[in-house]
């Protein structure tokens, strides 16, 4: 067949691909630019450095310890969030009464902005006047306050706790769309063979969710490695730098410190850490899928 | 094109954008919101003077007070700076440094000069000429709760830090809600509010020779005292998890004996908790009489890149003027930086005001160092990790004091 080269596939995805690079390659050139130079903390280039702010980033005791919890906070909101989302969209995709108002309220929190939620939790986790303090006291399952945010013990596994409750309406609406692509004779014909609930959840409902589950993970693994808002309106990062991420650290280095070089360094090693991570899991999703 | 005519076109397109400025000149104005009065006093201002000047554009951009070094870092960087800015006076030489303000000297008359206080004039002066004019200015006082100062038994205001501990740890001897002093433990300010005790146990942040005085003995001494406060329950739990609104607002809902603050609670005390008995007095002193207050100040600056200096000018001009700083600093609850407007009855017979006023002697202001933030982070990350126990206060003021050096380029 003769195409006209109008239609040849890369012309046609041109128009996308230069809107993709205004948008992701041109402020990555910059980035780049800025992470080899001498900046002030003004973003004004002072001169070429090399790898210096490279080198300062990593030599930052800091800078390890938020790599680590970004490594738990990515893990621990990632699989949490999967492993609550998946019984959850089960019992959503059954028939039952009120089950259309019972998926209004699992989206809910998904229209409430990420950030207000966050102001919202630091309320209720306040020591002496907070909601949940009060909760668990009403319910008797403590006897005197806990103060959340005060020590990284408590602080960093409930801003865990969060990002997972915020992530599950996302994750939901996948794993709902998995599930009603399932025919239901599948399910019939392993009824009648007599397989238990347990048999036919791991070899039916799992394996035809697998692609599911993956995207599930690569795009929360993006959103939540990125996440800002509600660890900075929590803790700020703190005590002592106790419960920072990546992120988090980031921003006091470029914003608050006005070390634009280094910040940008960070940036670049985020941005290459990710899409090192992401290309690894899409590889092995698809190997696995093939054999 | 020969060279006559690029002059030629040059000229032209000078002439045309002139005259595209004699029919509006802008002067935009970035302002940190303060409270929501703040938007509202500027926007009057604004119209004041555009209605005095006619030719004049005056923008107002009201910025959270949180956010406004990271709108001002990227507006420079694009090169979409406004003309007149505020900034914190300790960010100032940062902007000194990089030739971003420009110098006011030329427009500042001495009859100007002497609306101000020299005190706050003073920190906005940097290699010898002046380069902001003191917007706002604070102070830090102890507020105390009389009624739990009743209920405790304590007649007299601690005027020392050992009286202060004594007195604190009577306060909270009083009920499981109740705290004697209130201790801020997180974000802005963190290391300030251990200034106050290492300040009067005579420490100095940046010793004579150029180092970190956090390595002292008056580090030491202070840090000790806040932990073994916090032992003994005379603070409230958990200090690492209250900011200062957060003490704030323990105080204002009496649960707290003392805190250190700024001239502001009074104002929110008398719209929030009308029947809140406190009272002001100056911070403790330590064992040789020494005490130190935070200063602050925070500066209207003029950008070198502005386009309309003169205009600008005379937008300053007016904000310094008696009637338009008596509105700002009574309704901001700022220490007036005008001997005019401190004569008004308004603030010369607030009791609250004369309290902080008294102190300006004591005063310290942030040292002026390239770098500020990062050591105060420093400083903050430190006392925390000793009031969350993590770390022996000689230990770990040492390693910060290191760091610090580091930074100072020691």
């Amino acid at each position: 067949m003769i195409r006209s080269p109008l239609t040849n596939p890369y012309v046609l995805i041109l128009p996308g691909f230069l809107l993709a690079a205004f948008i992701i390659l041109w402020p990555l050139y910059q980035l780049g630019t800025i992470s080899l130079n001498d900046v002030n903390r003004f973003g004004q280039l002072r001169g070429f450095n090399g790898v210096e702010n490279y080198v300062a980033v990593f030599t930052d005791p800091d800078f390890l310890g938020a790599l680590w919890r970004t490594f738990i906070w990515t893990g621990g909101i990632v699989f949490g969030t999967l492993i609550v989302s998946i019984p959850v969209a089960m019992i959503l995709n059954e028939d039952f009464y009120g089950r259309s108002l019972a998926r209004v309220i699992i989206m809910l929190p998904w229209a409430v902005s990420l950030t207000m939620t966050a102001i919202v939790w630091r309320w209720a986790l306040n020591g002496e006047s907070g909601m949940l303090n009060s909760g668990l006291q009403g319910i008797g399952l403590i006897d005197q306050n806990i103060q959340w945010l005060a020590r990284a013990s408590t602080a960093f596994p409930v801003q865990i706790m969060i990002g997972i409750l915020v992530t599950i309406p996302f994750t939901t609406t996948i794993f709902l769309g998995g599930l009603s692509s399932i025919p239901d004779d599948l399910y019939e014909a392993a009824k009648l063979e007599g397989a238990s609930r347990w048999q036919t959840f791991r070899e039916i409902t799992l394996p035809l969710m697998k692609p599911f589950l993956n995207i599930s993970i690569v795009l929360n693994m993006i959103y939540v490695f990125n996440s800002f808002p509600i660890i900075w309106a929590t803790t700020q990062g703190g005590p002592a730098n106790s419960t920072d991420i990546l992120v988090t650290y980031l921003y006091k280095l470029g914003f608050r410190f006005g070390k634009l070089g280094e910040a940008s360094a960070l940036s670049v090693m985020m941005f290459v850490l990710l899409l090192a991570f992401t290309i690894l899991y899409v590889a092995l999703a698809m190997r696995r899928e093939r054999t | 094109m020969n060279k006559t005519a690029l002059k030629t076109a040059v000229a032209g397109v000078a002439l045309l954008s002139m005259m595209g400025w004699a029919q509006a000149e802008t002067v935009r104005v970035t302002v940190a919101e303060y409270s929501s009065k703040t938007g509202p006093y500027f926007e009057e201002a604004a119209k004041a003077f555009e209605e005095a000047n006619p030719d004049a554009d005056i923008q107002i951009e009201v910025v959270p007070w949180d956010v406004l070094l990271q709108k001002l870092t990227t507006d420079i960087s694009g090169g979409a700076n406004a003309d007149l800015s505020i900034i914190g006076t300790r960010w100032l030489i940062d902007f000194v440094d990089q030739g971003i303000a420009a110098p006011l000297d030329d427009h500042m008359t001495q009859d100007f000069k002497d609306r101000f206080f020299p005190v706050f004039l003073e920190p906005s002066v940097m290699q010898e000429k002046t380069y902001g004019l003191p917007i706002a200015a604070s102070a830090r006082a102890m507020y105390y709760n009389k009624a739990l100062f009743e209920q405790a038994g304590i007649e007299e205001v601690p005027d020392t830090w050992d009286a202060l501990a004594e007195a604190a740890e009577k306060i909270g001897a009083l009920g499981d809600d109740i705290a004697g002093f209130g201790l801020q433990g997180k974000e802005i300010e963190t290391d300030v509010y251990f200034y106050y005790a290492f300040w009067a146990y005579g420490g100095q942040l940046v010793e004579e020779d150029g180092t970190s005085g956090l390595d002292t003995d008056a580090g030491y001494k202070a840090a000790e005292m806040y932990k073994s406060l916090i032992d003994s329950g005379a603070t409230q739990p958990g200090v690492t998890s209250y900011n200062r609104e957060d003490v704030q607002n323990l105080f204002k809902q009496g649960k707290v004996g003392m805190m250190i603050t700024a001239p502001f609670l009074s104002n929110q005390i008398k719209e929030e908790a009308p029947d809140l008995e406190y009272g002001v007095a100056a911070i403790p002193a330590g064992p040789d009489g020494d005490r130190g207050t935070y200063g602050v100040t925070d500066s209207i600056i003029m950008f070198e890149n502005s386009q309309n200096k003169e205009l600008a000018w005379k937008f300053l001009d007016q904000l310094f003027t008696t009637e338009w700083r008596a509105k700002f600093t009574s309704g901001e609850g700022f220490l007036p930086v005008n001997p005019e407007v401190a004569e008004q009855p308004a603030f010369a017979d607030n009791a609250d005001l004369k309290e902080f006023t008294a102190l300006l002697p004591d005063a310290r202001f942030a040292p002026v160092i390239a770098g500020w933030e990062e050591i105060a982070a420093t400083t903050s990350d430190a006392v925390q990790t000793i009031y969350l126990g993590n770390g022996e206060p000689k230990a770990t003021l040492d390693a910060a004091a290191e760091e610090i050096n580091g930074i100072l380029g020691n």
